[in-house]
């Protein structure tokens, strides 16, 4: 027994068995994919319905009311690859290899991997999924890897997920699957790219809904787990005299200041190694990729700022703990930090071009957004 | 590789004149097209079709008109517009005029 789905192609109803229906979706959802740059995709696209839809009627009679998996998989087969007209003549003969994989790469050279987001199968908006396309391992262990990275950096992971979903591009095509990194990670290309994606982002309805729900989903999740973490550790915490916590809350100013510098450090060392390919004039390890040195940086930067970390938490699960060392080691971090920044870009001319450049990004966004929101 | 592969670009940059040729004889139907072209070397799918005809209307070398079937919702009928004409007899000298250079070569 077969669950069976109605479906209006074109004006016209036609009944699906569910599989089928859900190949056919996938078909004409990467139809409109591959499209979506030419003005005449709305024409073609009811053009493609109605080819379906009378094959479809093609496979029914009187009593035979349902069109099977076999024969949806057929009609698919008969349709073929929808490839735009456009961009046919530019690249007819890498066409050509649309539907297989990439055959036709000259034998010898390994096919270059590209990173890309892999919207199949994917949670949210298919980061981890290309990652994991990338590195060869399962998905789940990246997400696992995401969650747990966020968790630590109290959410800051979590930015780098949202700037690798509007920096890195979808796979659309088998072509694009069929790579996976090697993005050249120039700033002007990154920006464009960037401006690219969220201009889409802000036009699918769709997307919007999802996001506040997702981040609605994602706080609550945050803060009980959050709330869990507090009271696991007041727990564990064995409980500190008066002189131990004077100690420790003595060395709070001098954590938010090692704080700060190993923050700015990381922050302009992130950006140097992206836009330059090296982290602040030293190189990689030769055949060290760069994703492998941005994780290398996190992973340090995560190494340092857990133990001083310890002791701002240190003095909070005893009793007598005053809210106020909190709020000075976070002055003291802010005034660093901006301290540092303002040193270090008007000190070291190379900081000053980066800065400059993200302005410029910003500036950039913030019209796009205006202009979206327009 | 061997040489069908081999002139697959070829062909495909070709379709677009053997398109314009079907269309200017009689009004077709999409799939009478893809029944003259599947035992030739041009045996293509909807898939590529549909967007191609979409994109020579865009540049206003063929148009259609809906005709009514005995069977299920209306057909596009495409034809040939003066501009096609034109643009199709231009493709037919050049290709003449390919041909020449190709059999002049080696001579």
């Amino acid at each position: 027994m077969q669950k069976v789905v109605s479906i209006s192609l074109n004006g016209n109803s036609y009944q699906l068995e569910e599989p089928g229906f859900n190949l056919l979706r996938t078909y004409l959802e990467r139809a409109e994919s591959r499209l979506k740059d030419s003005p005449d995709r709305a024409e073609v696209m009811a053009d493609l319905e109605q080819a379906v839809g009378e094959k479809c009627r093609a496979m029914l009679g009187q009593h035979k009311t349902v069109v099977s998996v076999a024969e949806v998989e057929r009609i698919i087969e008969e349709m073929g690859p929808v490839e735009s007209a456009d961009e046919r003549t530019a690249h007819a003969a890498s066409a050509a290899a649309d539907g297989g994989t990439a055959q036709d790469a000259p034998a010898g050279a390994a096919p270059r991997k590209r990173l890309y987001q892999i919207r199949e199968g994917a949670m949210w908006s298919g980061v981890c999924n290309g990652i994991a396309a990338y590195i060869n391992v399962d998905v789940t262990w990246v997400r696992i890897a995401f969650v747990l990275l966020t968790i630590f950096s109290s959410g800051l992971w979590f930015l780098v997920y949202l700037v690798l979903m509007f920096v890195v591009p979808v796979a659309n095509t088998a072509e694009d699957r069929a790579a996976a990194f090697g993005m050249p990670f120039n700033t002007e290309e990154l920006i464009s790219r960037a401006k690219k994606n969220f201009e889409e982002f802000g036009q699918t309805y769709r997307w919007r809904r999802e996001w506040r729900r997702q981040q609605r989903h994602f706080n609550r999740q945050f803060r009980h787990m959050n709330e869990q973490i507090r009271a696991t550790a007041a727990q564990a915490m064995p409980p500190m005299n008066h002189a131990a916590r004077a100690i420790l809350n003595g060395f709070l100013p001098l954590a938010a200041i090692i704080g700060a510098i190993v923050f700015v450090a990381w922050i302009l060392a992130l950006f140097s190694l992206i836009t330059q390919h090296t982290i602040f004039g030293w190189a990689l390890p030769y055949g060290m990729p760069q994703w492998a040195g941005i994780a290398a940086l996190v992973l340090i930067y995560l190494a340092v700022v857990g133990p001083l970390k310890a002791i701002r938490h240190g003095g909070q699960g005893a009793a007598g703990y005053h809210p106020g060392w909190g709020a000075l080691h976070g002055l003291i971090w802010l005034a660093s930090t901006a301290l540092l920044f303002w040193a270090a870009y008007h000190f070291f001319p190379g900081v000053r071009e980066l800065v400059d450049n993200l302005v410029w990004a910003a500036n950039l966004t913030a019209t796009t957004i205006s202009e979206t929101i327009a | 590789m061997n040489i069908s592969e081999k002139l697959a670009p070829i062909r495909k940059g070709l379709l677009e004149f053997v398109i314009l040729k079907i269309v200017a004889g009689d009004k077709v139907y999409v799939a009478d097209m893809l029944k003259l072209l599947g035992p030739t070397e041009f045996a293509t799918q909807e898939g590529t079709l549909y967007p191609l005809l979409s994109k020579l209307r865009r540049e206003e070398l063929v148009d259609y008109e809906w005709q009514e079937s005995e069977a299920g919702p209306p057909r596009k009928y495409y034809k040939l517009t003066q501009k096609g004409r034109t643009q199709l007899s231009t493709l037919n000298d050049y290709w003449k005029d390919l041909n020449r250079t190709l059999a002049d070569f080696g001579n």
